[in-house]
């Protein structure tokens, strides 16, 4: 018989400090949560500039004796679901603020909280509607015939159909965690997704309400989403910094829109379930979406752990495009994790912002002398792509570039940082 | 048994007795009443005039049943239906009882299955036999009082009415199934715990803190969803859960439209077909406005 070795009184011994532990934070926990909190979401000051029914642009005052600092203005644009605040979540992670640091003149769509009246909304109306309105407006405010165009999640869907809709006025195009290949089974939505029944869906609803959404979101991983975060707010709920920060997150997550009823049905039917986008079938407005015409440079991030939007769902776009001058960035992350850990925060916001000047400054030297008024009136759309061809990123030999391979998932992680990548 | 028959407490002559004593009663009492004269007619309003001839008519109509319940062979009938009474209600109970018996075998048939279902990590053929038992029973034996058609004016209100009560329970039913999915992982996740610990016992290495045991079982619980969220049972009841709240919630918007209709506030199809009326003229506007070489934005510049 074997002889055990349980050590008994270590563990009862740790079970006594860990009760003290426990005592002590509950204790001090109360002070922090009857206290002061700050919680406030996109602190960074903005004007609005466009606005068009729900729809509203918000323009950031960026610092302007940042070197280098870009010439063509760059229009964010992020999905209906959730909203754009996570790019400005908190004020040590924000990639508005890196962006303006670097000099960056940055744009930023507010999709606004879709009512009833909106249920008719198709993807053409956002597209070809609201964001081409909101493209003009700044491309005539700041006299360029193009703008950099940047686009997240289902938001970069929507750029990836505007730019090969309208390649004239896009100069470079950055998609990320943007699905558009929709034929994986790799992630739980893409499987879930092919069985929905939309029509009904939308007779039920109308508009898909955010909480139904963020219902199926929270399934996704709830051992994560439901238990472990919470129990990881319990451990640190002491920690008044802990504490700001997991309910900005926790606001940001359960701030979502509902989604227009006739757009869900479109993504889903035309995305999901026939999967035309990436093969270049899917029409808006009756003119088909070509990514053959997506010529500019392209940018392409996306996130190796992510559970909603899959590698597998984004890394197609860049051998489907027309472009010569593409780059895939696959981050160690999950779907939020990209843009709000505090690690990404150093590798994502600084790359874009140099991947942009090195294509501003090159495309300037070609075309000083163009007048801008011309430029406007769209003659310049037949002008090559300026990028010398050493900068090329070949797509043969296109493997994308895996980054931040340090041992995150064996270190000690933030809790931001565990959710973050757990969604 | 002749003699018990005839010991009976409904035999013939007590009735007999006991309806003219009865009938005599009620027609005295009919005597009592003032006597049609003339005084008493002019100070009788219309409506009393109308009762008094009513309870007259009654009292004429008791008085023919009771003549007719006196003769020997109806009364005979009568007599031998009351002895027949506890025969019949026995029959009724015991049919119903009956019923009741086999609804229940048939759950405890399907309920004894749900202890066969805990292998850890595999969710393949999980049997949710229960529910659909439970969603068996509804629509056999319940679902079809709710399905009665009604009648009248009111028809179409009560019918939608039932609709929204039918899918309610039938949206129940599927939605305890599917939460009874959902805990599954758990209850897994805490057999393996309990037999990796046992086992880490056996070695003498159990983890001498909680969070170790905590971060383990996470784990485990994690696993055990992963695999259960890829499963294709997982799905049809995610899907079947769907579809049974979308068909209450279009039964209830039905049923609450018909409240609505009752005051004066416009309804969720009145505002919806304004809606894409107001859509379709808006596109139609700034289709024109293109072609007119109007610009279409409404720029509003906020300082």
């Amino acid at each position: 018989m074997n002889s055990t070795r349980i050590p008994i009184d270590l563990i009862l011994e740790r079970m006594a400090e860990d009760a003290e532990k426990a005592q002590k934070r509950t204790s001090k926990a109360s002070d922090v949560l009857l206290g002061e909190l700050n919680y406030e979401l996109g602190s960074t000051p903005y004007e609005i500039v466009y606005e068009e029914d729900r729809v509203r642009v918000k323009h950031y005052f960026r610092n302007e004796n940042a070197e280098n600092k870009l010439k063509t203005p760059l229009l964010v644009v992020y999905a209906l679901i959730n909203r754009e605040t996570m790019l400005d979540l908190q004020p040590d992670r924000s990639v508005v603020k890196t962006f303006l640091q670097e000099g960056i003149d940055l744009y930023m769509v507010d999709w606004g909280y879709p009512t009833r009246k909106d249920r008719f909304l198709t993807i053409d109306d956002h597209v070809n509607g609201y964001m081409n309105n909101i493209i003009d407006f700044i491309r005539k405010k700041h006299h360029v015939p193009k703008i950099n165009l940047m686009g997240i999640c289902m938001g970069g869907s929507f750029c990836v159909m505007y730019s090969a809709q309208h390649p004239e006025k896009i100069k470079n195009l950055i998609t990320t965690v943007t699905p558009t290949n929709f034929d994986t089974d790799k992630g739980l939505l893409h499987v879930w997704m092919k069985d929905i029944d939309t029509d009904r869906m939308i007779r039920t609803f109308g508009n898909i309400p955010g909480d139904l959404m963020n219902f199926g979101f929270l399934l996704l991983n709830p051992a994560r989403l439901m238990i472990d975060k919470y129990v990881g707010f319990m451990e640190n709920m002491d920690n008044k910094d802990f504490v700001e920060n997991f309910v900005r997150m926790e606001r940001w997550i359960f701030d979502s829109p509902d989604v227009p009823g006739e757009t869900f049905r479109q993504f889903v039917d035309d995305c999901y379930k026939n999967n035309l986008l990436i093969q270049s079938k899917m029409f808006l407005g009756g003119k088909l979406v070509d990514l053959k015409k997506l010529t500019m440079p392209l940018l392409n991030f996306f996130g190796e752990y992510d559970h909603l939007v899959p590698p597998q769902a984004c890394n197609q776009l860049t051998k489907a495009s027309g472009s010569k001058d593409t780059e895939d960035v696959c981050l160690e992350t999950g779907h939020i994790g990209i843009y709000v850990s505090s690690k990404f925060q150093r590798q994502f916001a600084p790359k874009i912002a140099q991947w942009l000047k090195e294509r501003d400054q090159k495309e300037i030297k070609q075309e000083p002398q163009v007048k801008r008024e011309q430029q406007l009136q769209g003659s310049t759309v037949n002008k090559k792509p300026a990028v010398k061809k050493a900068s090329m990123k070949k797509k043969a030999a296109r493997k994308p570039k895996i980054t931040g391979q340090a041992p995150p998932r064996k270190s000690k992680l933030s809790l931001i940082q565990k959710i973050s990548e757990a969604i | 048994m002749a003699d018990e028959d005839k010991s009976s407490p409904f035999n013939e002559s007590s009735i007999f007795d006991w309806m003219k004593t009865a009938s005599d009663m009620w027609l005295n009492m009919g005597q009592t009443m003032p006597s049609n004269s003339d005084s008493a007619f002019s100070t009788q309003t219309a409506v009393q005039n109308r009762f008094t001839q009513q309870l007259e008519t009654n009292f004429n109509l008791l008085k023919s049943f009771f003549r007719m319940m006196s003769e020997p062979g109806s009364a005979s009938a009568a007599a031998s239906s009351v002895s027949a009474l506890p025969e019949i209600v026995l029959k009724m109970a015991s049919s119903g009882f009956g019923a009741a018996m086999q609804i229940q075998n048939h759950l405890m048939e399907k309920a004894g299955n749900i202890g066969k279902r805990t292998e850890a990590y595999n969710f393949d053929n999980l049997d949710q036999e229960v529910f659909r038992a439970l969603t068996d029973v509804y629509e056999k034996e319940l679902r079809q009082y709710l399905k009665i058609p009604p009648l009248g004016l009111t028809r179409f209100y009560q019918e939608r009415f039932n609709e929204m009560l039918d899918k309610h329970n039938l949206f129940e039913t599927t939605l305890a199934e599917f939460l009874s999915i959902l805990y599954l992982p758990l209850e897994k996740s805490f057999k393996v715990l309990q037999e990796k610990l046992q086992q880490m016992a056996e070695e003498g290495n159990l983890p001498s803190q909680t969070k170790e045991s905590y971060g383990m079982w996470l784990k485990i619980l994690e696993g055990h969803y992963m695999n259960l969220f890829k499963s294709k049972e997982y799905t049809d009841t995610l899907h079947r859960t769907l579809n049974k709240l979308e068909d209450f919630l279009i039964a209830k918007n039905d049923s609450m439209r018909d409240f609505l209709q009752l005051m004066p506030v416009v309804t969720q199809r009145d505002m919806d077909d304004l809606y894409k009326e107001f859509h379709l003229l808006k596109k139609r506007v700034k289709e024109l406005e293109k072609q007119v070489g109007i610009s279409s934005n409404t720029l509003t510049v906020v300082k």
